[in-house]
């Protein structure tokens, strides 16, 4: 299932990673599963709580499936243990005694009580590279404040210039700040690994919410603020006032275009006039850097309007991008899940889930000397304890039967 | 590192980078600049000489910190001479061009390794070089997020579609071009081969959102919701006793509900009826909102937040820039660092998100000005003090223009402060001040 670059090697293999997460940063994990790691998730018997995420979506026969647990965890193998029984416990410490990585819970409080912290993990394995996510971080006066997605986004000022001037500031939907967390999360525990090559000896990351959606959100007002601009919430259209750049209706929907470089602008100013016969829109005036032609931008915004509602989403997008300018239609998900060009590269990956049938997800975003990404399927509740306790670890049949008997497996 | 880069994605890696120890060079072209080098610039006025303008964008202060520039046209034989033997003293290249950009300047994997088999190249693209129909397609973030259906999912369920204002996918593709190079040059370590990475930022546009994806596939397409997450309540943004300030509240299961209901001021929650379980407080959302509106329109959104804390509740104020410029907690872990910059004296510029314990980043300078390392890196890859005049005479390569000149940022002067202090009283106008500044320093025929 790893991707396999010309040497044969997958570009982590080799790599062993302790999932503890549940809910952030879980797509770390599978980040690491999509780059060739042997990802291990330890779940308590009878399978993690994450399995109940909502939203739930109601397959057949009545079963219900957690979307995001089904994206985050195929690929992963799992192990159910017990880790807070005697023999639950001497298994985990074999197991975090082979391990590269950890990847803890968001939540310091559960961290400590099942003794997985740093301290407890680095006396027993102290090449470790342990992985934190939480809303604040791990130091600080507010470090042990609850998060959420809604209170990342509210904490780093971005939301403050999204939505509608008579409703309350707007969030971004999808779960991009877990995403986005997960991605800091990933990144800050490779450059560990590769210090580790030098050092010998693993290390903590602590990674903010609220400072990683701070540095993905530059030009989401911080700037402009420091410039002595005010920022306010002003519906749709993004970035405000700017000519030929920003939503615009077209017959079936919304496209979203920026016409901003001179040599778009002249493609946009050409189709206009090919289309609306408005050969003024060539003129010098409007040409240059888009600033200049800020002033003119009710003028211009009519007729890329009018530009607009001449075509489909579609043809408008393709039609545009003949011309060079950038564009795009304002898809839904099922629109996004019918796209051509992903269904031309082999973009979708149909991920067995844990029951029956499966599920189409998007590949991770590489490739390697040509191979893609893949993960392989959504793990039943301690699937692969024979394989990692019995086969890898050693234990013997008896052990086995005991730890079971025990209700540590 | 060898950066051709331009805007976000590229630049961000190379950032975090450089910052992690690397030498990052930044490659740059007059011809075809990195627009965050103007970009954000609107404190100067639009009359000032173009030579400095296209050079004070304070946006490439987040892009391009720590980073050295070599400014250099790689498009000409001599040029792309030069810039071969800088590929062959690399370990990385990492670039975002548009496909046909990357074939026609010679800079593809195929083009490269030959130069040095060692190397790691990496392009971002915006739908990466396999064959399919958007290959050679032109986009900006936003194009990709509509593309994604990620715009469609944020707004009000009774309102047309409100989009984000970021430039997403730009960020998150940085963040996955950084763990591709890591990951090459780990398994460089023990194979001793390079290898060529191609991203689609489409693709990381589609794999962010990928929970909601799933969802869609498995037949149960997401909805804009406004503020309220799936199965949450109450989860939004509530109105305080101050105006236009509120305070966001997530209560994800019941264990923060119990906590909620143990707030002074809302201990009714628990024995109302309508709220007694989830698929109670769901179907009467509305109201649950109006008691919820009734205790923080009481209390400033600090107010709300402390006590709602307290109690275990997830709550926080929204924060407007100011807020997050003098966040104490933002302070205490240095999130904001002023950087020494040889033309603006010091630059203002977030650091990493990411914190290491034992080998944490390193913050060294600003983002150079253009062509501002040009004549010492050139000297590095063996070339002569006469050729380097000879390549600068030509146009081919570029040193910092009037590097005598010294710029200010207007806000430089109070930011600092402002890490712990509010929006300051302050009535001259900085772009004059500046402007009257940079005239005098202009040799006259500028």
């Amino acid at each position: 299932v790893a991707p396999a670059p010309s040497d044969g090697l997958a570009i982590l293999s080799g790599l062993k990673v302790l999932d503890f997460s549940e809910t952030v940063p879980s797509y770390a994990g599978r980040i690491f599963v999509e780059l060739g790691a042997d990802v291990v998730m330890v779940e308590p018997p009878g399978g993690s709580r994450a399995r109940r995420q909502p939203p739930l979506v109601t397959i057949e026969a009545g079963e219900t499936v957690s979307a995001p647990f089904a994206y985050t965890a195929a690929g992963k193998r799992s192990v159910t243990i017990d880790y807070t029984s005697p023999g639950g416990r001497r298994l985990l410490e074999r197991l975090v005694r082979r391990s590269d990585v950890a990847l803890l819970p968001p939540d310091a409080d559960t961290v400590h009580r099942r003794r997985i912290d740093l301290q407890t993990l680095h006396s027993i394995n102290d090449r470790m590279v342990v992985t934190s996510v939480t809303p604040f971080g791990m130091t600080g006066p507010r470090r042990h404040w609850k998060g959420s997605e809604l209170i990342a986004w509210a904490s780093s000022g971005v939301m403050n210039g999204i939505g509608d001037p008579d409703r309350p500031p707007l969030a971004p939907g999808g779960g991009l700040a877990d995403a986005v967390s997960s991605l800091n999360a990933v990144m800050g525990t490779l450059l560990s690994l590769r210090a580790r090559q030098r050092t010998q000896s693993g290390q903590q990351v602590d990674i903010s919410m609220q400072e990683a959606i701070l540095s993905v959100s530059m030009e989401a007002g911080l700037l402009t603020s420091l410039e002595g601009q005010v920022q306010r919430r002003v519906g749709p259209r993004w970035p405000p006032g700017r000519p030929a750049h920003g939503v615009f209706p077209a017959q079936d929907g919304n496209i979203e275009v920026g016409a901003v470089l001179q040599r778009q602008w002249d493609a946009m100013a050409e189709w206009i006039g090919d289309d609306l016969g408005i050969e003024e829109a060539a003129m010098d005036v409007f040409r240059g850097s888009l600033l200049n032609r800020t002033q003119f931008v009710d003028l211009i915004n009519t007729w890329v309007t009018e530009l607009a509602g001449r075509y489909t989403k579609q043809t408008f997008f393709i039609e545009a991008q003949r011309r060079g300018i950038p564009s795009s239609p304002i898809n839904s998900l099922a629109e996004a899940l019918e796209d051509p060009h992903m269904k031309a590269v082999g973009g979708w990956e149909d991920v067995p889930l844990d029951g029956s049938g499966t599920v189409r997800m998007p590949r991770g975003p590489l490739a390697f000397d040509g191979v893609g990404m893949s993960v392989g399927s959504v793990p039943r509740p301690g699937e692969h304890n024979y394989d990692v306790l019995r086969l890898e670890i050693g234990l013997s049949e008896s052990e086995m039967l005991v730890l079971r008997s025990e209700g540590a497996i | 590192v060898l950066e051709i880069g331009f805007g976000i994605a590229a630049p961000i890696a190379c950032r975090t980078l450089a910052e992690f120890g690397a030498d990052v060079i930044k490659v740059e072209s007059v011809r075809r600049p990195d627009s965050l080098r103007a970009s954000g610039a609107g404190w100067m006025p639009l009359d000032a000489p173009w030579e400095i303008r296209r050079d004070t964008g304070a946006s490439l202060q987040f892009t391009s910190s720590d980073k050295r520039s070599l400014g250099l046209e790689i498009d000409g034989p001599e040029g792309s001479q030069v810039f071969r033997r800088l590929v062959a003293a690399s370990d990385v290249i990492v670039m975002n061009m548009n496909v046909e950009a990357l074939e026609s300047l010679h800079l593809t994997y195929a083009d490269l390794q030959g130069v040095n088999p060692r190397l790691i190249h990496l392009n971002m693209s915006a739908f990466g070089t396999a064959e399919g129909p958007y290959r050679t397609y032109r986009t900006w973030g936003a194009n990709l997020s509509a593309l994604a259906g990620i715009t469609e999912l944020v707004g009000w369920p009774d309102r047309e579609p409100t989009g984000i204002p970021l430039s997403f996918p730009d960020y998150p593709s940085g963040i996955w071009g950084v763990i591709a190079v890591i990951s090459a040059l780990l398994r460089r370590d023990a194979t001793g081969h390079g290898c060529e990475i191609d991203l689609s930022q489409f693709q990381v546009a589609l794999a962010c959102i990928g929970p909601a994806v799933t969802e869609a596939a498995l037949g149960a397409p997401p909805s804009r919701t406004g503020n309220r997450a799936p199965a949450e309540a109450p989860s939004g943004v509530y109105p305080t006793r101050e105006s236009d300030r509120w305070v966001a509240v997530s209560v994800a299961d019941d264990s923060a509900w119990e906590s909620l209901c143990s707030v002074e001021g809302l201990e009714s929650l628990a024995d109302d009826p309508r709220f007694e379980t989830l698929a109670e407080r769901l179907a009467n959302f509305d109201e649950l909102d109006a008691v919820i509106c009734e205790w923080t329109e009481l209390r400033t959104a600090w107010e709300c937040s402390v006590e709602l804390q307290r109690a275990g509740v997830p709550a926080h104020p929204l924060f407007d820039h100011w807020d997050v410029l003098a966040d104490p907690q933002l302070a205490s872990r240095q999130f904001f660092r002023v950087l020494p910059s040889t033309r603006f004296g010091a630059e203002l510029t977030y650091g990493q998100a990411v914190v290491l314990s034992e080998t944490p980043a390193n913050f060294t300078r600003a983002a150079p000005a253009f062509g501002e390392h040009t004549r010492d890196i050139l000297k590095v890859v063996g070339l002569t003090e006469p050729e380097i005049d000879g390549l600068i005479t030509s146009g081919i390569a570029h040193e910092m223009p009037h590097p005598g000149l010294r710029l200010e940022r207007p806000y430089l002067g109070w930011v600092p402060h402002l890490l712990r202090l509010p929006w300051p009283d302050s009535t001259v106008d900085p772009a004059q001040i500046i402007f009257d500044r940079m005239s005098e320093q202009l040799p006259s025929h500028d």
